[in-house]
């Protein structure tokens, strides 16, 4: 199959190749786009910023088709329309790469590339004709591919300009990117941003959404900000800088109440880490030399934007990711090698960001999630457990987190995430934790149950526990954090008192230097 | 912190209703359903043959449960998959899908049939316990190294104890052949063991024993050691939630090989149970797939015990049943294997299928921001 000759029109007669006119989109209570307006040129590259949780990939979804508007309509070449499913966007010319590429291992780039659209002869699918077609068109956007190699084998970056060149041979030419960059190392970034270019320079319009505000400055003809699901505004090349974009993308809001009357004095230093580093699952470094202290009735915040390593970091101190190098001391106790096990017995306890995975056994009674720990054994003798004990421990549990439940048996996966969140909470704060890793505890929990959550991170600290807390929602960091380590790709970017301006924080989350704002940890 | 507390609200009686029974519903469908396209097809193949489905199927339930004397045949062919069905559901509620209970059944066999031989001189309670032990221990053994394998350095358990089922086998055929063959026997069979080392029939001269006795303790053992131990709980956690289990500090690794093991432990002393109680001697093709038609049972019976001992109650009547009722009527011999053999795919199908759409769903719906 040779490559469809686009099917655009001429160009400039068209001032919005694709894009949103109020468009509204909500999912339950979470409002994702409220009225949001976007106009993309034909032959752009237009780059969408904002905050996690901002909209972005909702509207990307919607242009896409994968979404339906509540309200508003999507625009194509100027006309309003309405997608049913990717199918009718495909037939417009509208493709989209998502950050999990669907591309099959198990086969060759070259087949990839043509599944589903393969040139036939016959019964079976013409290789020749595929390849001079692959060949063709990696050379039209100036990359070299080696065709035959496995995807298995095959880099992300190289992944991802198949999943591009899908997309063209497929006849788009709208391409919307969801974060392409993130899982890039930097010379890669810099390779797919020519990429970019060049598609745009051949006349296809390009979407991308980036944190990276560096990148989104020097490629972006335009830039669209989203600030809780509203477009904040749109800006040419060149009207813009960095510092303007930051401000406008965390906003101004002040922030909450501090209620910190009266709390049990920081004590001693509990957690020292120190040089830590780690890999993500494929292998990629994603934390380098980080070090920072953690003391006896504190709560240090992380805030980074998505995928800069606090995830490896959260991982790596409760001793599910092993760490490449670097020290982790527990009262003195240095447990970088120890397992899991070890480490909850020297009283770590783990919030995980992942529910529904790690937090909790959705399929397992209340009952069994409230007990399960390293001191399981504890719950009877010799082995065995004793009714008596497990029924007091998931009472305390449950009752220390009020969480609200029908009978006990009933499994995790009948509450509601506040509630199942509350039984995480419940169960790692009951027996008076040395470090509380909280990862994200209040992802996808309704207003009342995170300032219920935020008290009970509260109290253990009261109690005595170290909480390193981990969020992605500056407003909860500034609400219950002492002090606020930022992370950026992977390393300490600096260190503020919990309440920092939000600018602070944010410059440094998307990547400022930090040279004239480090401050001393206690 | 008390004005935090607020009283636990019940939810409705009926949404607790609900769950229940939708429980019991799911339950009987995933083990009714498969039985029924069994049925099904075998009815269309009689029906085909030329026979009445009917007349066969009445006939078959007569000739499993007509009598006494049947039931008692039923029973002791139900008695070999009770084990194989508990040490498939022992290791599956850990999430581990060993399918190596057939060697160590095999293993089990020839060790109690070897040592059951040379205990005449012991008396006999003492004798057979001795014999079972070490057909347990042997059991196990053939279990040991997949079970490293799996809990150090994650290699496939699947792959590795079924091809240790065709080591077990081939080394238990040979060592006959070599060491144990009694003389004067035209095919590889050990000597029968010695009298003192018969697990005795229940009801004489019928062949159900008391190994049907040990298989229930069994079945009753793993019912109590599953809701009880501490051990337990760890494995229904792994088996439900790995991640979850993996980042709450429970033995993680000592459950893989413990599931592992332990499922080759209960075929051994399976497998002991049968060369002391029915067959009294080590033959070739000593465990008519004992072991695999246990995994059927325990994935139909979804690790429930009394699901399993339902199951191995219904193979061991299609085998008992299937054996005599071609002695009255002209069916094909293939027909006991066709309902079996449809039972087995639509149970792996009926437990499989969700989980592989739970998987691509999950891959499919990705959150974003």
């Amino acid at each position: 199959m040779p490559i469809p000759p686009p099917s655009t029109p001429a160009a400039g007669s068209v001032t919005c190749r694709i894009g949103a006119r109020g468009v509204s989109r909500s999912f339950g209570s979470v409002r994702a786009n409220i009225d949001v307006s976007l106009t993309v040129r034909q032959a752009s590259v237009h780059a969408i910023v904002g905050e996690n949780g901002a909209g972005k990939s909702t509207l990307m979804r919607m242009l896409y088709g994968l979404d339906i508007p509540d309200t508003g309509a999507i625009l194509v070449d100027d006309d309003e329309v309405t997608f049913s499913g990717p199918r009718d966007a495909i037939a417009r010319g509208i493709g989209l790469v998502q950050q999990e590429l669907a591309i099959i291992p198990e086969l060759t780039l070259l087949e990839n590339l043509v599944l589903g659209a393969e040139p036939r002869a016959g019964l079976v699918w013409n290789r020749k004709q595929a390849l001079l077609s692959a060949t063709e068109l990696a050379t039209t956007v100036g990359v070299e591919i080696d065709w035959n190699l496995s995807a298995a084998h095959a880099s992300i970056a190289l992944q991802q300009q198949v999943e591009i060149l899908r997309l063209l041979y497929r006849g788009a030419n709208v391409l919307i990117l969801d974060e392409p960059t993130a899982v890039l190392a930097p010379a890669q970034a810099a390779e797919l941003l020519r990429l970019l270019l060049s598609l745009r320079d051949a006349g296809r319009t390009v979407i991308f959404i980036s944190h990276k505000l560096d990148e989104v400055i020097e490629i972006a003809d335009d830039i669209t900000i989203l600030r809780s699901g509203r477009t904040v505004s749109s800006f040419r090349r060149g009207e813009i800088d960095r510092a303007g974009l930051t401000e406008l993308i965390i906003g101004d809001r002040a922030p909450d109440e501090r209620d910190d009357a009266d709390r049990p004095a920081i004590g001693e230093a509990v957690l020292i880490v120190d040089g830590l580093s780690a890999s993500d699952d494929r292998g990629i470094p994603r934390l380098s030399e980080v070090g920072f202290r953690l003391h006896r009735g504190e709560i240090v915040g992380v805030a980074a934007v998505a995928g800069n390593g606090q995830e490896e970091l959260a991982e790596a101190l409760l001793g599910v990711r092993a760490a490449s190098a670097g020290s982790i001391r527990l009262d003195g106790t240095e447990i970088r090698r120890a397992t899991v096990r070890e480490r909850r017995r020297l009283g770590v306890r783990y919030v995980s960001a992942d529910r529904k995975r790690e937090g909790l056994g959705v399929d397992l009674s209340l009952v069994d999630n409230a007990i399960a720990s390293s001191g399981l054994s504890q719950l009877g003798r010799a082995g065995w457990l004793s009714r008596a004990a497990v029924g007091a421990r998931t009472r305390a549990v449950l009752e220390r987190a009020a969480v609200r439940f029908g009978t006990a048996k009933d499994p995790a996966s009948s509450l509601s995430g506040g509630n199942q969140q509350r039984v995480v909470i419940g169960r790692e704060t009951i027996d008076e934790p040395r470090v509380l890793i909280a990862s994200q505890p209040t992802r996808g929990v309704d207003v009342r149950g995170i300032g219920y959550i935020h008290e009970l991170l509260r109290q253990a600290r009261d109690d005595g526990a170290a909480i390193l807390l981990f969020s992605e929602e500056l407003d909860e960091l500034h609400a219950l954090a002492d002090r606020i380590v930022v992370l950026c790709q992977g390393r300490v970017a600096g260190t503020l008192p919990g309440d920092a301006p939000r600018t602070r924080v944010g410059s440094l989350m998307l990547g400022e230097s930090a040279t004239t704002t480090k401050e001393e940890g206690r | 912190m008390t004005e935090l507390r607020t009283a636990s609200v019940d939810a409705s009686p009926a949404s607790r209703a609900g769950t229940a029974s939708a429980r019991i519903l799911t339950a009987v469908q995933a083990a009714g359903l498969p039985i029924a396209i069994a049925l099904l097809v075998g009815g269309i193949v009689l029906a085909v043959t030329g026979n009445n489905p009917f007349v066969i199927y009445g006939m078959l339930v007569r000739e499993s449960f007509g009598d006494i004397n049947r039931i008692d045949a039923t029973l002791a062919a139900a008695t070999p998959l009770l084990f194989t069905g508990v040490a498939a559901a022992f290791a599956y509620r850990a999430g581990v899908f060993t399918v190596g209970v057939e060697g160590s059944f095999v293993l089990g066999g020839l060790t109690a049939a070897v040592v059951g031989s040379s205990v005449g001189g012991l008396p006999p309670v003492l004798a057979v316990v001795l014999t079972l032990v070490a057909a347990t221990a042997a059991g196990g053994l053939a279990a040991v190294i997949p079970a490293l394998l799996r809990a150090r350095w994650a290699v496939d358990e699947v792959v590795t104890t079924l091809m240790f089922n065709f080591i077990v086998i081939g080394v238990a055929s040979w060592s006959v052949q070599s060491f144990f063959q009694q003389r004067g026997q035209a095919n590889s069979a050990t000597a029968y063991v010695a009298p003192a080392a018969e697990l005795p029939p229940l009801n004489p001269p019928n062949q159900a024993n008391v190994g049907l006795i040990i298989a229930i303790v069994v079945v009753v053992g793993y019912a109590i050691w599953m809701r009880r131990s501490v051990l337990g709980f760890e494995f229904r956690a792994v088996g439900s939630a790995p991640r979850f289990s993996l980042a709450q500090g429970l033995r993680v690794r000592l459950v893989v090989f413990v599931a592992i093991v332990g499922a080759g432990l209960i075929g051994g002393l399976g497998g002991g149970a049968h060369a002391l109680g029915i067959v009294h001697r080590y033959t070739s093709g000593f465990s008519a797939s004992f072991g695999f038609t246990g995994i059927a049972i325990a994935l139909l019976a979804r690790f429930n015990p009394i699901g399993i001992v339902v199951g191995a109650i219904l193979f061991g009547a299609l085998n008992s049943a299937g054996s005599t009722v071609q002695l009255f009527v002209n069916i094909p011999i293939q027909l006991i294997d066709i309902l079996q053999g449809t039972v087995m795919v639509f149970a792996v199908a009926s437990f499989a299928i969700p989980r592989f759409m739970k998987r691509a769903r999950r891959g499919a719906g990705r959150d974003d921001a």
